[in-house]
């Protein structure tokens, strides 16, 4: 892989919508739910919800303040590629991407949306952008990602209820990808389970299609059977993406500067530093603040070690993350260029 | 009717709370136990925890279970599938065997075998250098594999207990003199150690019984 092209990963701008909403906002609603104690379940301290007007298209764009600050206008509106993964396309037929070019003023040869990615969208979308830019479609590419679905779905009268609401958080993140040596992406490892695909489901009751009209308020489908494999599935995929990274970049895990997951719960982030024998200090979320950010995780997980002054220049950072009930996974590792204000 | 399961330890204790330790579904409902089995699933283990005090290895063979347990119920069947146990003789006592581990140069080792063809347990009763105490016990199972994974084979069960001799050689008098290792020196590496010895006896019967030839060969019977 050291023969390609370089391309990098030069910086990402975040947007987490609102104030941040506390854990009591759902405890006063909890109902007694049999997973109420799962350990996949236990709420962050804070979250933030999208507003009620707020579109995904509206996320992006303020994501996007922190790219256009630093890099100028013309980073963003002259990108030749823009990715873009949303959690719940404002309108489910044709996604966000076009709508999101639009807005950034952008007139792409490229705009793809990408659903399978789930919460390691971050991760296929870098992929993407580095094997479109190495093969000659352009010199920089641009990676929007949006969860808006805490403020959304999981705020659902009947649905907050439920054990699993108080975790998802919103948040959007926007990433500059271009040819260059400055901050190269080293490896990348994505992987399909497609075994695993059916196995995230939604719950309606009465059952409906979730297109057809009808009294019942979509959840997911959870038991506590399914959770149970999800977990080991997260325990597994995480790692063994992040290793095949590792080895080809030739470094070992513990070796790694910094590592940036999907943050699903405090049990998948412990497990997976774990696995790569990395301290706490190294592993950076946002979970007691964001909750569960879907594909924003990464990203803003990512922006806030490079804030906090705990990404340097010249470090590798190990991006992970797997998806839905475990269909997908990848791991991206970046030495780290610096960001330059 | 439920069986009086635990009453005699309710009437010890005087109340009906269970003891520490116990989680039964009674006393911790699922809402309750799944918690406790979730935080006990990790992506990795640490190795102290999966081989500090007990090292287990299994492995399938595919060969005959009653063939595998004829062949390591034989003393001297260690002489083929182990890295490093070598010339076997038999000593004045009977069924204690004399050989010699490669590991520690003039290692006397001591073996007795005590097998049971009902369970199919091979308990092979070791010790370097001396054979009246015999401490390192490596327990060993085959299982019928159409049994437990619905296939013919065998399943063989491993596993070694940290007795506190690997640690501590309680009879350094026994040993050669000079000898610069002891065998808990080695306690680390029996995971894997084990595991490439299982690979060895896995190999070997497959080998035989893929090709016509007894599991256990003519010199030995």
């Amino acid at each position: 892989m050291t023969s390609q092209t370089p391309v990098s990963l030069l910086d990402v701008s975040t947007y987490l919508p609102g104030e941040p909403i506390s854990a009591d906002y759902y405890a006063q609603f909890a109902d007694s739910d049999e997973l109420r104690d799962n350990l996949m379940f236990r709420a962050p301290k804070f979250r933030h919800h999208v507003a009620e007007d707020e579109t995904a298209i509206d996320m992006v764009e303020r994501a996007a303040a922190g790219l256009v600050e630093r890099h100028g206008q013309d980073a963003v509106v002259g990108a030749d590629v823009l990715i873009t993964h949303t959690q719940m396309p404002d309108m489910p037929f044709y996604g966000g991407g076009g709508g999101m070019a639009h807005r950034l003023g952008m007139k792409p040869n490229w705009v793809i949306d990408l659903h399978n990615g789930g919460c390691a969208a971050f991760v296929l979308a870098m992929k993407l952008a580095r094997n479109l830019l190495a093969s000659g479609e352009g010199r920089t590419a641009l990676i929007a990602v949006a969860q808006n679905s805490a403020g959304t779905a999981f705020d659902q009268p009947t649905v907050r209820r439920k054990a699993q609401s108080a975790v998802p958080g919103d948040g959007a993140a926007v990433g500059l990808v271009t040819l260059s040596d400055e901050s190269p992406i080293l490896d990348i490892e994505c992987r399909t389970y497609g075994e695993y695909a059916g196995d995230m489901t939604l719950a309606i009751d009465p059952p409906r299609k979730w297109w057809q009209a009808g009294p019942g308020e979509a959840c997911i489908g959870f038991t506590e059977a399914k959770i149970t494999k999800v977990l080991a599935r997260g325990n597994r995929q995480v790692p063994e993406v992040s290793y095949a990274v590792c080895d080809r970049i030739g470094m070992q895990p513990k070796d790694l500067d910094l590592l940036v997951t999907n943050q699903p719960n405090r049990a998948f982030l412990r497990n997976w530093r774990e696995a790569l024998e990395l301290p706490k200090e190294k592993h950076t979320d946002t979970f007691e603040d964001c909750g569960n950010l879907f594909a924003a995780g990464i990203p803003v997980n990512l922006d806030r070690a490079i804030t906090e002054g705990r990404l340097k220049k010249g470090d590798v950072v190990m991006m992970a993350a797997f998806a839905h009930a475990g269909d997908f996974a990848g791991a991206a590792a970046v030495q780290w260029g610096g960001r330059t204000a | 009717m439920s069986l009086p399961a635990l009453d005699d330890i309710v009437d010890h204790t005087g109340n009906p709370e269970p003891i520490d330790g116990v989680v039964r579904i009674e006393t911790a409902p699922r809402e309750k136990a799944t918690p406790i089995i979730m935080e006990m699933m990790r992506s990795v283990y640490p190795h102290d925890q999966v081989f500090g005090e007990y090292c287990t290895v299994n492995d399938y063979v595919d060969c005959p279970p009653d063939e595998l347990f004829d062949y390591l119920s034989d003393t001297r069947s260690l002489e083929e599938w182990t890295y490093s146990l070598r010339g076997f003789t038999p000593t004045d006592e009977p069924g204690l065997w004399l050989a010699y581990d490669r590991l520690g140069s003039e290692t006397e080792i001591y073996t007795r075998t005590v097998a049971n063809r009902e369970a199919r347990t091979v308990d092979y009763h070791c010790a370097w250098d001396q054979g009246t105490h015999l401490w390192m016990v490596y327990l060993m199972r085959v299982v019928d594999a159409q049994v437990v994974l619905n296939k013919p084979g065998s399943v063989v069960l491993w596993t070694n207990c940290h007795h506190p001799f690997y640690d501590n050689n309680p009879y350094p008098e026994a040993a050669p003199s000079q000898r610069p290792v002891w065998v808990g020196d080695f306690w680390d590496m029996f995971g894997a150690g084990h595991e490439l010895e299982l690979k060895n006896l896995k190999a070997i019967a497959e080998y035989r019984h893929h090709n016509g030839l007894p599991v256990t060969p003519a010199w030995m019977r």
